[in-house]
């Protein structure tokens, strides 16, 4: 007699896997136990699981972790690990010392000359490692403000170019894009661009460079305003923005049913991302909602 | 000797198998347990000791020790062994163009299964979720939990019938 549901302890297991043969299938499915059968199979597909969220889950583990590594270090590893070391070690005197802060996160950074460095959120400086002092050259990423202190040259390498300086105070923030304001002293600017001339910076001057052209502008505020924890803007495109909140808040915008192109002047602070997104969206005449993570801003009219 | 393995120390190894494992194995283990919280808590230990260990596990282990020492740590807190389930899929409604021929109250129906499932042993429910609502294959399912896959068979089929003695008479053809 042929297998079927009842005298066979595999049979459905073997139905929902596909595994029936051609004359079982058929058989059963002239069956009226089988309706029912596809129908609990078909609604107990609707169901789902609960929402885990594992990034929330990684920091977690990484905090009671405290970061420690494990060294468990065996012979054969450890001649390799010498013979590295020796390798390596005029590498290392060469090698860099990089910081970087996360996104909303900012830091202050004393270098060996006692210069300092404010880096705002999503950024990072880099420099060498070992006689940093014989060439005081720091690389950016992102955006920081430099107090520096008297001295031979000071140089920062950005992505468009190079800022040299003596001893005085200003701010690069070098994202999509370049803006260079001095607040103290005297900076040049040494563009990528080898055909532009150098351009020298004084107190309160500001220049902006984007993919075409470099705007010259006065400014008169004393500090750079991301260090008071606000982001301010004027008649700047609604991208920079968003792109700017970016850098403060672990979040993602939908665009695509915006015009990303239209300016905005006005201001966000970075404690508090409904606020944040309050007091640039709705003047923008924006509605917005976050997606269930909280993490994607979908953007509309 | 060291093989061409990436390392479990290197924590963007370490963080390609968190993000790869943690999500399902956490509902592998609160399909067992019925409890979220505790679920969590599992497996982010099952992690940790991961990471301390990660000299001595090779990369490929990894995943068969996430599981293992998942199931291990459960089968230690045995504590709990309560109701699963809540959400249904949000959007996907019900419109079922194929069968017009039955009429369920489903909201109801959906009430009840959910309930039968909870009532399923706590073998059959795992195995019957793991392939219906993770859509893993026997073969997965197997190596899981290291049943052999005549084993996962039996347990779907005594789930089916479990499921259709409480629900059967819910649905009207």
């Amino acid at each position: 007699m042929m297998k079927n549901y009842e005298t066979d302890e595999t049979f459905l297991g073997r139905w929902i896997a596909g595994e029936l043969s051609e004359e079982e299938r058929i058989t059963f499915e002239k069956t009226e136990a089988y309706k029912e059968f596809s129908i609990i199979n078909k609604e107990s597909q609707l169901l789902e699981g609960p929402d885990i969220d594992t990034e929330t889950a990684l920091k977690i583990v990484k905090e009671r972790l405290n970061t420690k590594k494990p060294k468990v270090i065996k012979l054969w590893q450890s001649i390799a690990i010498a013979s590295i070391i020796i390798i390596s070690a005029g590498v290392f005197l060469n090698s860099s010392k990089t910081y970087t802060t996360e996104i909303g996160k900012t830091q202050t950074i004393i270098l060996p000359d006692g210069s300092a460095v404010d880096l705002n959120a999503n950024s990072s400086l880099s420099h060498k490692r070992f006689f940093w002092n014989n060439s005081r050259e720091v690389s950016l990423n992102g955006e920081g403000y430099f107090t520096v202190t008297k001295g031979d040259d000071f140089k920062v390498n950005t992505s468009k170019g190079i800022v040299s300086v003596l001893g005085t105070r200003f701010n690069i923030k070098d994202r999509s894009i370049f803006n260079l304001k001095c607040y103290e002293g005297k900076v040049s600017f040494k563009s990528n661009d080898v055909t532009a001339d150098d351009i020298i910076l004084s107190k309160g001057m500001e220049i902006s460079l984007t993919d075409i052209e470099v705007n010259k502008n006065t400014f008169i505020e004393e500090n750079p305003n991301w260090k008071n924890g606000s982001s301010y803007f004027t008649g700047q495109p609604l991208r920079m923005v968003l792109e700017e909140l970016m850098n403060y808040y672990p979040i993602t915008f939908e665009t695509s049913l915006i015009n990303t192109d239209r300016l905005f002047t006005g201001s966000f602070i970075h404690t508090d991302l409904n606020t944040a997104l309050k007091t640039t969206l709705v003047p923008m005449g924006i509605t917005y909602k976050k997606d269930k993570t909280g993490k994607k801003i979908m953007l509309s009219k | 000797m060291s093989e061409k393995e990436p390392s479990i120390c290197e924590e963007k190894n370490y963080n390609q198998l968190f993000r790869k494992y943690y999500e399902p194995v956490t509902k592998y283990i609160y399909y067992k347990c019925g409890n979220l919280e505790q679920a969590e808590d599992i497996v982010q230990n099952v992690f940790m000791k991961l990471w301390r260990l990660c000299a001595t596990i090779s990369f490929s282990k990894a995943k068969s020790y996430i599981y293992k020492a998942s199931n291990n740590s459960f089968l230690n807190e045995i504590t709990h062994q309560k109701v699963v389930l809540k959400h249904q899929k949000t959007i996907q409604e019900n419109v079922d163009n194929e069968s017009p021929d039955f009429l369920i109250e489903v909201d109801e129906f959906r009430v009840k299964l959910k309930e039968s499932i909870n009532a399923l042993g706590v073998k059959e429910r795992e195995v019957f979720l793991l392939s219906r609502i993770e859509n893993k294959t026997y073969k997965e399912i197997a190596e899981i939990t290291g049943l052999t896959v005549k084993a996962i068979e039996r347990r779907m089929s005594i789930a089916l019938k479990e499921l259709r003695d409480s629900l059967g008479k819910e649905i009207k053809l």
